[in-house]
């Protein structure tokens, strides 16, 4: 059994080692976090395993799964993938240990969803079967819509199966996509099914059906209603797990499976997914202005820094495409620090009216300083991690399509605007009503929860090499098989002729 | 003039059974007459051990090829006999406890089960028939049963009226059709149909009787309308009898005489019935919206999946080997993944019922704290009706779609996303379901309940078996892929 | 094809013609002369001690009528397997045996549950 497999297994097994664990909640708690930190160990051993320079996938593991349609239970990792993973390993654990005191009813249920989620997650990442692929793309619906349905808030039903329903009809679509993908090859296998040669009618439909599926995801401009329902509703964890991890599947899907898979499309089709890009970080952004939840405003700044994402994924240039890999990461570490920031105020305060907030600063200096510098990594300043994301990203585009850069650069500033303003408006100010003077600062364990994304925070920020050497090797590849990379930046009107 | 004893082996234990169940009721008194039930479960098992016998045996021709026991027929006389076993075992108290007509009940399931042992096997209209009623009119009285029960009596009506009349279309046209092509045997049929017959009109006219006729048995629009009553009136086993195995024996009979019999006619009925599975899973789904009542909206859902099984017979074109056999094999695996999932929320469903008479979806609320087994199972089955992945649904809408892509028609991606659209309107209401249960607190009076160790054994089995199968597939997928229909000689 | 059908429902339009035509014929043309003893219902010549038609006729005939039904019809399968009984040989007589063997336990079954007693 290799790592990738046991990266799998031990969440798993953890989640059903659970079942069996009477009604002692600690013995619960320490079991969770165990498995999901040996997962991370196991994760770390992948990436001391793993071969920067190749760009291609690696680390192969293969089962047989369903002898009679020949898929397979196979796994590998390239770069990008591997990034996700480790973040995935990473992020879970400490959600764990945030929600260790704050979770009493149903713990079972609630830790068993996490190390699901983590499983389920990871699986998606290696999966290199179209068919063992969706499994796991699907199968992160059920312990997410558990966990807000349950543990949400005042609005979780209806926030819940709207989640389960959006993601759901996307994720079919990509089914029926894959299925056809099936006839024509005979087989599930990535590898095979990239060297098929589909004509360009065929590539659109499928395009589109892929773009869909991983659109609602992401979640993209007109398909996104679904998302600040279901961040303002989760419990804390879910909304940490959903920013942090579950967006990402859709950025993932699109990279790993609708660029390379229909080039011609994506070349064709490009142009229109940088509007829909722009669209939405532009309206995420100018949403988020107008929100006075704190928790729904930052979810709506997700939907502006997916669109980032996005942008950058289709400007199909290494340097836009890398970054926005680089990108996912940091709106997983920055994005989910906020969100447990945000729940830890919560338990203090049973509201997330920003108006309800006001000079913070003086009572909490810790979690205000923590705010901030979070914040600041959110909006892309230059030396922490946002910046090295962002920047590239707008970069890249710029060489591709200058309109759509320049567009986005206005969602940039308008995250400052956002971001900043809410700061201010929630930590500074004068010092009013006794619910304000008795908020107390963070314990210790909420400190050391959020203490690893701060170190990631800066040290990303400070010195993102690493992250790029790992990551633009298989970005290239993606890119050489959609026949644009030459280092030679794009002119999409150019190519749509050839396409 | 022998007879092959072994090719009807289950049949003839299940008889003796039934005989043997009749006699001890009459013989047994009081409390011992709960003995009929482990006596009817030890003859299913003899039934199932002949059956797995027979998976070694196939094909099998008996009765001058009237009769043939080949792999399709034994895959489904396993999925009978299996769906018997789990539907004793949840009788056991709901009939003890109700003071119902225990050895007559036991009596009739298994007769009913006769017939759709028999029904796989025929290779002849006579047979067929034969079989046909033989799980119809054991039905009509179980359906009956609670007599004092004003709604049990009004289902046992509607369902013997719309019974009889469907019966009578189906004799009607095969009538005809013997008129016409001069045999009742299946392979004549199909080999007068290939001939010159197969164009005059109203031989295809009566072929179309015949196909409506098993519309009424599976509940397809708008053949349906009987089956939301009937099976809120009936006993809750007797419900499970008639949305699992009843529609199963009803799918056999249309599987064998659609695609042994009138195969070369596959371009008349194909379309009709692509049709009529897209109005029934949309219309299924949309009604089972509106449910309050969690048996009517298991009802409905179950018009709902026929509508899903329908599509691969839309696929059908005649003399398309690949396309129709993918048809047969994705429809027998959905209805082993649909008697699975399907039991096991009609058992939980009485493991609630039957204590505190409840059937209100309102009414399961909180069940994940007052019986976190029931819930947990109710969970799973829901999201596997629904097509969730890692349960066994989804890979029934898998094959459903595989066989759609096959050999790809318009058509068939018009179905096919019907088929996707669907699935996401049904998760809306099973969703609801699950959501009183897990999100919604229990009822201040509501009891925790402690299910039977019998339903909860039921509960069990079929849970790990949804998700299970929804693991590894290939534990079912492997042995319907050799199934072909043997031919009759 | 349905020609050859014409002779068959010629003589169905003839039947059904004679069978309404004399009906009809004879309302028509018959003498009438009632009075009340013609009118009154016939119960074996002794006077009709309650309204005919409120009567509702006991379950039990009804139970008698199918009992009788049933087993008369199954006796009919006798006949044809006497005929070629000795043809048949072993073969016959096993599954003639089996047949009334299943007869034997549903009259058992009637018996026990009182299907024969009257009251």
């Amino acid at each position: 059994m290799g790592m990738i497999t046991l990266t799998i297994a031990l969440p798993l097994l953890g989640a059903l080692a659970i079942g069996f664990i009477g009604d002692d909640r600690r013995n619960v708690k320490v079991v969770a976090l165990a498995a999901s930190v040996a997962a991370f160990v196991a994760s770390l051993v992948l990436v001391w395993q793993f071969d920067v320079t190749d760009p291609n996938l690696q680390l192969v593991e293969r089962f047989t799964w369903i002898p009679t349609i020949g898929a397979e239970l196979a796994f590998a990792v390239d770069g990008v993938s591997l990034v996700l993973i480790v973040l995935t390993t990473f992020v879970t654990p400490l959600i764990l240990l945030a929600s260790w005191d704050d979770i009493s009813d149903r713990m079972h249920a609630y830790t068993a969803a996490f190390l699901i989620l983590q499983a389920a997650a990871v699986g998606v990442f290696a999966a290199t079967d179209l068919l063992v692929f969706y499994v796991f793309f699907e199968f992160t619906l059920v312990p997410m819509y558990l966990l807000i349905g349950i543990w949400g808030g005042a609005g979780r039903k209806a926030a819940a199966v709207k989640f389960f329903l959006y993601t759901l009809l996307g994720g079919l679509l990509m089914l029926v996509a894959i299925l056809y993908l099936y006839a024509q090859t005979g087989t599930f296998a990535y590898d095979a099914i990239r060297q098929v040669d589909l004509s360009l009618t065929e590539q659109r439909w499928l395009f589109v059906a892929f773009v869909l599926a991983f659109g609602v995801k992401v979640p993209v401009f007109p398909l996104h209603t679904w998302l600040p329902d279901a961040h303002t509703e989760a419990p804390t964890g879910g909304s940490v797990f959903l920013a942090g991890i579950l967006l990402k599947l859709g950025t993932f899907g699109l990279l790993r499976y609708a660029l390379p898979l229909f080039p011609d499309a994506t070349i064709e089709l490009a142009p229109w997914l940088l509007a829909i890009a722009v669209v939405g970080i532009l309206y995420g952004a100018i949403v988020a202005l107008m929100q006075s939840d704190i928790k729904r405003l930052i979810a709506y700044s997700s939907v502006s820094h997916m669109g980032f994402v996005v942008l950058g994924t289709f400007a199909l240039n290494v340097t836009a495409t890398s970054a926005s890999v680089v990108q996912m990461v940091n709106h997983g570490l920055s994005t989910g620090a906020l969100f447990l920031l945000i729940g830890f105020l919560y338990e203090r305060r049973h509201t997330r009216q920003i108006a309800a907030f006001g000079g913070l600063a003086k009572r909490v200096p810790i979690m205000a300083g923590l705010w901030l510098l979070v914040s600041l990594s959110s909006l892309a300043l230059p030396g922490l991690n946002g910046f090295v994301g962002e920047f590239p990203i707008l970069l890249g585009t710029f060489q591709t399509n200058r309109l759509a850069a320049v567009l986005a650069t206005f969602g940039a500033v308008l995250a400052a605007l956002y971001l900043l303003w809410a700061y201010q408006r929630m930590f500074h100010g004068p010092l009013e009503g006794a619910d304000n003077e008795h908020t107390t600062d963070l314990r210790p364990r909420e400190i050391g929860v959020l203490v690893p994304f701060v170190v990631l925070i800066v040290a990303i920020g400070v010195y993102p090499q690493p992250l790029f050497d790992v990551v633009e090797p298989a970005v290239e590849r993606v890119l050489v098989e959609v026949g644009v990379s030459d280092g030679l930046p794009l002119e999409p009107a150019a190519v749509t002729e050839e396409g | 003039m022998a007879i092959d004893w072994l090719a009807i082996a289950p049949e003839v234990a299940l008889t003796v059974t039934a005989l043997l169940v009749l006699a001890a009721d009459l013989a047994l008194r009081g409390d011992a007459k709960q003995l009929v039930n482990p006596l009817a479960m030890i003859g299913t098992v003899v039934a199932i051990v002949f059956a797995v016998v027979l998976w070694a045996e196939a094909p099998r021709v008996a009765f001058e090829g009237q009769y043939v026991v080949d792999s399709f027929a034994v895959a489904f006389k396993l999925l009978f006999l299996g769906t018997l076993l789990a539907i004793l075992a949840i009788s056991a108290r709901y009939f003890a406890e109700g003071r119902y007509f225990q050895g007559e009940y036991y009596f009739l399931l298994l007769t009913a089960f006769i017939g759709m042992l028999l029904m796989p096997s025929a290779r002849d209209l006579l047979v067929l028939f034969i079989a046909l009623e033989t799980v119809s009119v054991p039905a009509f009285v179980m359906v009956g049963m609670r007599k004092r029960d004003l709604y049990s009596s009004e289902a046992a009506l509607k369902f013997f009226l719309i019974g009889v009349l469907s019966a009578a279309l189906m004799l009607f046209g095969m009538s005809m059709v013997y008129g016409f092509t001069g045999t009742t045997r299946l392979e004549g049929i199909a080999q007068a149909l290939a001939g010159d017959a197969g164009s005059v009109p109203l031989l295809l006219g009566s072929v179309m009787l015949v196909i409506v006729g098993f519309g009424f048995k599976i509940s397809a629009v708008p053949f349906h309308f009987w089956a939301p009553d009937t099976y809120a009136g009936s006993p809750l086993p007797v419900a499970a009898m008639l949305a699992v195995a009843s529609k199963a024996a009803g799918f056999a009979g249309l599987l064998t005489i659609a695609f042994v019999a009138f195969e070369p006619v596959a371009d008349v009925w194909a379309p009709v019935l692509g049709v009529l599975a897209i109005l029934t899973m949309t219309l299924g789904n949309l009604v089972a919206l509106q449910q309050r009542d969690l048996i009517r909206l298991l009802a409905y859902s179950s018009i709902a999946q026929a509508g899903y099984m329908l599509i691969p017979f839309g696929l059908a074109r005649p003399g398309a080997e690949v396309v129709n056999q993918a048809a047969v094999r994705a429809v027998l695996f959905y209805l082993i993944a649909y008697a699975v999932m399907n039991v096991g929320a009609f058992a939980v469903a009485i493991g609630v019922n039957r204590r505190t008479g409840e059937r209100s979806i309102r009414d399961y609320a909180g069940l994940g704290t007052r019986s976190p087994l029931l819930a947990l199972a109710m969970t799973v089955f829901l999201l596997s009706l629904g097509g969730a992945p890692l349960t066994v649904g989804l890979w029934a809408k898998f094959a459903i779609i595989e066989a759609v892509a096959v050999e790809v028609t318009v058509f068939g991606l018009v179905m096919a996303s019907f088929l996707v659209v669907n699935s996401v309107i049904a998760f809306f209401y099973y969703l609801r379901v699950i959501r009183e249960i897990w999100f919604e607190p229990a009822a201040a009076e509501a009891p925790r309940l402690q299910p039977a160790l019998s339903l909860s054994v039921v509960v069990v089995v079929l849970m790990v078996g949804t998700i299970l199968l929804g693991v590894l597939p290939g534990l079912v997928a492997d042995p319907t892929v050799v199934t072909t229909f043997a031919t009759g000689g | 094809m349905l020609s050859e059908y014409l002779p068959i429902l010629l003589l169905f339009v003839i039947a059904s013609a004679f069978a309404v035509g004399s009906l009809v014929v004879s309302s028509l043309v018959g003498p009438r002369a009632p009075n009340p003893t013609k009118l009154a219902a016939y119960e074996s010549g002794n006077e009709p001690l309650a309204d005919v038609k409120g009567t509702r006729f006991s379950v039990k005939f009804y139970m008698v009528a199918m009992l009788f039904l049933i087993f008369d019809i199954e006796a009919v399968f006798l006949y044809p397997w006497a005929v070629v009984l000795r043809e048949l040989g072993w073969f016959g007589l096993v599954n003639m045996t089996v047949f009334v063997l299943v007869l034997g336990v549903a009259f058992v079954y009637e018996i026990g549950r009182g299907g024969l007693e009257w009251d």
